[in-house]
Parts: structure tokens; C-alpha cells; sequence
């Protein structure tokens, strides 16, 4: 028995401009649809829900600031994601790098915080966070680059080894990184050389500039150096890369530590932030696991990262506020996240390819075996 | 006194393999065939709250199992069209379906947050058997899943390299162009196994919630146990029975902490214990990768690559 109507791909050599604006726009617009079906299935009012949403995550002052305050480090670990992907590396565990980033950043905030000034201090916090995230990558690289393991499955390990040491470093009595003396464990809060004050009332903190002209400049490193061309070479064609004289092992090391470094830098703007502490708490939120879909949305362009950033931050902040605003569960705020992910990588197939529905022929040459 | 614990250590562990049998059974199928599923951890999720709300509703066991099964095909159908329909990347389509799944599980499971279900999976019993010292208790105390998943791993080894359904799916893993030239269709092939593997996975998920923890906590309940299914797909190279000795290895390593906490063997941090299960997969992943070729393993030679027929 054979479907009366088959689809015909038809391999489109260049692709329209307004399909690259559409098809996000689109499968944005696809999945809260779906999100609203959802909703009205399992009993919650569309509308309300929604329009709490937009407001609490967009249209208001305190939504819109939270919104890009949250941005910081969502936009971090999504050029994490995004700067390893474009090289055909799938570093998903940012998550656990930025959970090292954090062990790092406080440990360097602790030790270094009491006798130096806050100029130096924030930027031995921020570096301390990255190298530590780039420390925690550099076993997967390193067996990817020599022995072809999969940085997927071993970043992605790591994340549960590294969710074990926060809470090691918390929950065990004396720790270097726990409060003495209170009730509750809690991490001790790094000396204030070492946190950032938010910018007036908000929740956002200048750091959040910082991540912007770092995407930018990483957007314009993979156009316009060298290092960038090199990339470019090896995830278009590795035989070419080969034959050119690339070194693609040498440049696998390099471009997942600075993924790794890019993701350990976001947990460390957690503490010169809103943190300023070792919190376990950082596991449940999952901010490195966004930063993956964030990158796989703004199609791996560092610069449209900032865009799908802000938008996903918007979608969290929102959908976290929904609690306090309806009775809707937050995670509807999770799976439209989900959901828009899966309708941008079914509108990738429209970008890509002419798809025609085609009637199959009603009679056909029946080969036996 | 001693050797007690580390028997009923050993049961549990076996037990626990179950689930980490059937999620790496269905992503080998669904791997066999050609497809990357990455989403397994989402569909386990998605599953265990499925089968958690079935049973709970209807006071039975069965239909929990069925509408987890159910529920781990569905969410694996929107891969199969993602990426063998419309030649996503699979990756990051596995990879949404892990997030898409979470939400969705913990949007279901919000009402049910630290809630027990009456209904539970009960062991088997083989009378006197299960009185034999050691063994006994590990084999012949467990529940009818457990023997299922063992019992499903013989049947799929056979399967895919005894009959002729099992070499279609396997040269449409390895060579999809052949077996289009032998007039087969790949891609309803692809679907079939994605789909089927999607319900195996989801059947894993429901055992979890029905055998195992039998509460509702959130991402917790799997705790990354679809991560683990899937390094063990590569650890046995694709094959069914090697996949069973490793799932219970695993199991054992998995279970490794809290015996050690009943058993007031303290010196090691809990932190540490925990994190054996993931170290241990990880330097056994490291140890089976050769340079230059991921084929030394195994692999499906098209694993992951969209087939496209040239078209006129």
C-alpha cells in the first residue's frame, strides 16, 4: 500500500532573504499556538496566561529589565553553544561548564577579594569563571580531538559530575565555599571588591554590556580573522581543511575551550550579579541547557544569539512570574521553548528546500523479488 | 550479615537495569535504522509522567504501562518527522525533544509534585527458587518487566541478525542506498524504528515510575538515566546481549551509593559516590574510542545522516 501523494524536496541553491526572517518569526508564532491548544486542553485560560506572560517577560519596565538582566547569562552560554556548533562540535554540556565557572568564580572572589580592589577584582572573577569552564571542557576535547570520542555524550557527563561537586561544596561541613554558622547550608557570599552593583532599580548589571560586545566581536572573529576563516574550512569541508594544511585536531582544542570558557563566563556573571554566592539552587534552573536552543534558533550567528536570547529570557522571566500572576505551572515557559526549537528545525527544511506535494503515479510497475 | 546487603544490592541493581535496558534497547533499534535519538531523557520523562497519571486515574498498572508506551512513541514521532521527514538536524532535534519533553513532564506532573500512586508492579515469586541462597533473591525476585526487558534483549539480538526484517533494518542503518535500490523504502523504514524504538524507551520510562520510585519528582525521577542509555548504545556497539551485561553494571554503580550509605560507609563522600555512575561511563567511552574511526565501535554507518535519493 503506497500514500496517494508523496513530498518532492527540491534542493534550493539560493536561499530567499525573507525566508531567513520568516521562518524564525513563524515558528515562534507556530509554537504558542500549539502552547495555547495546550493550554486549553488541560483546563488554563489562553488569554490570561499569555498576555501575564508578555507583560511580566516585555511590556513593563521591571519585565523588560529582569527580561535582560536574565539575558546576561542566557546570551553566554548561547554563544557557548553556538561558537562550538558552528565547527559541527555539539558541546551540550555548558550546563556543568557553567556550574565550574561558578566553583571558580567564587573561589577567586574568596580567596583574592579581601586585599584587592573592585577594578581588578571583577575581572579576575570573570576570567577565573572562563577558565575554569574551559578546565572543565578540556578532557572532552582533548579525546574528541585525538580519539574521536563524542563531546556529547562526555560534556554532557560531565554536567552530573559537576551538579555533584556544587553540592559537595555546599552540603559538606567545613567547606571552603559554605557559610559557617548558619541554620541552613548556604554558600558564603564573596567580599563586595567582587560584586557588581545592579544599574539603578533594575536587576540588570553592566555585565550584561559586557556579553553584548563579546558576541559581537565573536561574530565578527568568525567573519573577518584568520582563526575564523579556519572554522569555516573545516566544518564546510574537512577533507579541503586537510589539504590546505589545517590542523583540524589542533582547532577542535581550541574552539571547544573557548566554548567551554564562554559558558564557565556565564556562571561567573551569576556572581559578581545576582548570586554572589555558591548557590545549588543553579541546577534546577537549567540556563546552560537553554543556551543550546538559544544557538540552535539564532542558527549558530553570534550576533543573532542577542536576539534569541532576549527573547528566551522574556519567555523565562515571564513564564517563572505566571505562578504569582495564574495558576499555570511555570514550565509551560520550558515547553514553549521546546516547542519553538522543533518549529524553527521544521522551517529549516523550508529554508533549505523547495517542497513540493506530488500526486504518485495510480499505477505502478510492481517488481517482485 | 554483610554478604545480605550486597545481595539485595545486587538485585536492586538488576532491577534498576531494567529501565537503562529497555531506553538503550530503543535507542539501538532506533540507532540500527539509521536515526540519532538523542531525546531519550525527555522521552523517559514525558513517559513516566504519563504512565504515573494513567495508572493513578484508572487504579491500574497495565493501562499506566500502555499509556507511557504510548506516550514515548508519540514524542518519538515528532523526531521521526523532524528529521527523517523534513532532514533536520538530528542532533539538536533530539536535543529539543529533551527540552521540550522536560517541560512538558513537569507542566503535566505540577498537580501530582511528591505524590504516590496506590497501584505498584509487584515482584514475581518462584517459590522455592527465590530461597536459594544468593542467587535466589537476585533472579528470581523481580518483577515481569524485568524479565521482559532481559527476555526482549535475546529476542532483538536474534532479531536483527537472524532474520530478514533485521538485515533490512540494519542495511538501512549502514547503506541506505541499497536497500532503496532494492526498492524498499528508507524512509518508512526510518519511521517505523524511530517509532517503535520511541515506544520500547517509553515503556522504560513507565517501569521507572510504576516499579521504581513510584513518586512524582520532577526531573529527578530520571536523573539523567536517558544520558546513561545512550553512552551504553555505544559502550555495547550496537549489539542487544552486550547491552544487557552493561546495563547491569551500570545499575550496580548507580545503586553503589546508597548501599554504601545503609551500610554506614561513610568515608567516601556522598557527592563522590554519585558521581561514580558518570565517571564510569564516561572513562569506559574514552577507553573504546579508537582514533581516526568511530566504525571500530560499531557504529551504523549512516547514523544520524538523512537519506536523500537523487530526484529527478
Amino acid at each position: 500500500m503506497r500514500a496517494p501523494f508523496r513530498l518532492q524536496f527540491e534542493q534550493r541553491t539560493e536561499t530567499p532573504k525573507r525566508l531567513g526572517i520568516l521562518v524564525p518569526v513563524v515558528s515562534v508564532f507556530a509554537a504558542l499556538i500549539a502552547g495555547a491548544l495546550f493550554l486549553l486542553a488541560t483546563g488554563h485560560s489562553v488569554g490570561d496566561t499569555y498576555s501575564n506572560m508578555l507583560s511580566d517577560g516585555f511590556f513593563s519596565s521591571t519585565g523588560i529589565t529582569d527580561t535582560l538582566g536574565l539575558s546576561t547569562v542566557l546570551i553566554c552560554t548561547g554563544i557557548a553553544a553556538a561558537f562550538a556548533f558552528q565547527m559541527n562540535l555539539y558541546n551540550i554540556g555548558g550546563e556543568g561548564q557553567l556550574y565550574v565557572g561558578m566553583i571558580g568564580a567564587t573561589w577567586f572572589g574568596l580567596y583574592f577579594g579581601e586585599n584587592l580592589p573592585s577594578f581588578l577584582m571583577i575581572p579576575i572573577v570573570l576570567l577565573g569563571g572562563a577558565l575554569c569552564g574551559a578546565a572543565w571542557i578540556a578532557i572532552p576535547a582533548w579525546v574528541r580531538a585525538r580519539l574521536g570520542t563524542s563531546e556529547i555524550v562526555t560534556t554532557l557527563l560531565l554536567t552530573y559530575v559537576a551538579a555533584s561537586l556544587v553540592n559537595h561544596f555546599i552540603y559538606r561541613s567545613g567547606s571552603y565555599f559554605r557559610a559557617p554558622n548558619t541554620m541552613f547550608p548556604q554558600g558564603r557570599q564573596v567580599p563586595d571588591s567582587a560584586m557588581l552593583s545592579p544599574i539603578g532599580d533594575t536587576k540588570m548589571y553592566p555585565t550584561f554590556f559586557v556579553v553584548i560586545l563579546l558576541s559581537l566581536a565573536l561574530h565578527w572573529m568568525v567573519r573577518r580573522t584568520e582563526f575564523g576563516y579556519r572554522i569555516q574550512v573545516i566544518s564546510d569541508s574537512p577533507r579541503a581543511a586537510r589539504y590546505a594544511g589545517i590542523s583540524a585536531r589542533r582547532t577542535t582544542v581550541q574552539v571547544m575551550l573557548i566554548s567551554g570558557a564562554l559558558a564557565g563566563l556565564g556562571g561567573a556573571t551569576l556572581i559578581v550579579g545576582s548570586f554572589q554566592r555558591l548557590d545549588p539552587g543553579i541546577v534546577t534552573l537549567g540556563y546552560g541547557y537553554a543556551g543550546i536552543v538559544i544557538a540552535a534558533l539564532a542558527r549558530n550567528n553570534m550576533a543573532a544569539v542577542i536576539v534569541s536570547g532576549i527573547l528566551f529570557a522574556g519567555l523565562r522571566s515571564g513564564g517563572d512570574k505566571l505562578q504569582i500572576s495564574t495558576d499555570t505551572p511555570i514550565h509551560i515557559g520550558v515547553m514553549l521553548q521546546g516547542a519553538i526549537l522543533l518549529f524553527a528545525l521544521g522551517g529549516e527544511a523550508f529554508r533549505r528546500y523547495k517542497i513540493r506535494v506530488v500526486r504518485t503515479p495510480a499505477v505502478r510497475v510492481e517488481v517482485t523479488a | 550479615m554483610n554478604d545480605n546487603i550486597w545481595v539485595l544490592m545486587t538485585g536492586d541493581s538488576v532491577a534498576l537495569a531494567t529501565t537503562l535496558i529497555l531506553a538503550a534497547l530503543g535507542a539501538l533499534f532506533t540507532e540500527r535504522s539509521g536515526v540519532l535519538n538523542l531525546g531519550v531523557e525527555g522521552v523517559l520523562l514525558t513517559s513516566a509522567i504519563s504512565s504515573f497519571i494513567a495508572a493513578d486515574s484508572s487504579g491500574s498498572v497495565w493501562i499506566g504501562l500502555i499509556v507511557g508506551s504510548l506516550a514515548g512513541a508519540l514524542l518519538a514521532g515528532i523526531h521521526a518527522v523532524l528529521a527523517v521527514v523534513l532532514r533536520a538536524n538530528q542532533i539538536v532535534s533530539g536535543l529539543a525533544l529533551v527540552i521540550f519533553g522536560t517541560g512538558l513532564a513537569n507542566y503535566l506532573g505540577k498537580p501530582y509534585e511528591g505524590k504516590t500512586i496506590s497501584v505498584k508492579l509487584t515482584d514475581l515469586t518462584f517459590g522455592p527458587l527465590t530461597d536459594i541462597p544468593l542467587l535466589g533473591p537476585i533472579l528470581f525476585e523481580q518483577d515481569i518487566i524485568t524479565y521482559l526487558a532481559v527476555l526482549a534483549a535475546v529476542v532483538s539480538s536474534l532479531y536483527l541478525f537472524r532474520t530478514r526484517p533485521g538485515l533490512e533494518v540494519r542495511a538501512t542503518g549502514d547503506d541506505p542506498a541499497t536497500v532503496d535500490a532494492q526498492g524498499l523504502m528508507v524512509s518508512t523504514i526510518r519511521i517505523r524504528y524511530t517509532l517503535f524504538g520511541g515506544l520500547v524507551m517509553g515503556l522504560g520510562g513507565s517501569w521507572l515510575m510504576l516499579a521504581e520510585s513510584a513518586a512524582w519528582h520532577q526531573a529527578a525521577t530520571t536523573n539523567g538515566v536517558g544520558w546513561i542509555a545512550l553512552a551504553l548504545v555505544v559502550f555495547a556497539s550496537w549489539r542487544p546481549i552486550r547491552l544487557v551485561i552493561g546495563a547491569v553494571s551500570f545499575g550496580f554503580t548507580l545503586q553503589l551509593p546508597y548501599t554504601l550509605q545503609a551500610e554506614n560507609i561513610t568515608f567516601i563522600p556522598q557527592a563522590f559516590l554519585q558521581m561514580v555512575p558518570y565517571v564510569a561511563t564516561l572513562i569506559s567511552l574514552i577507553a573504546l574510542s579508537r582514533p581516526g574511526s568511530t566504525n571500530a565501535l560499531g557504529a551504523p554507518k549512516s547514523l544520524g545522516i538523512p537519506f536523500v535519493r537523487d530526484e529527478r
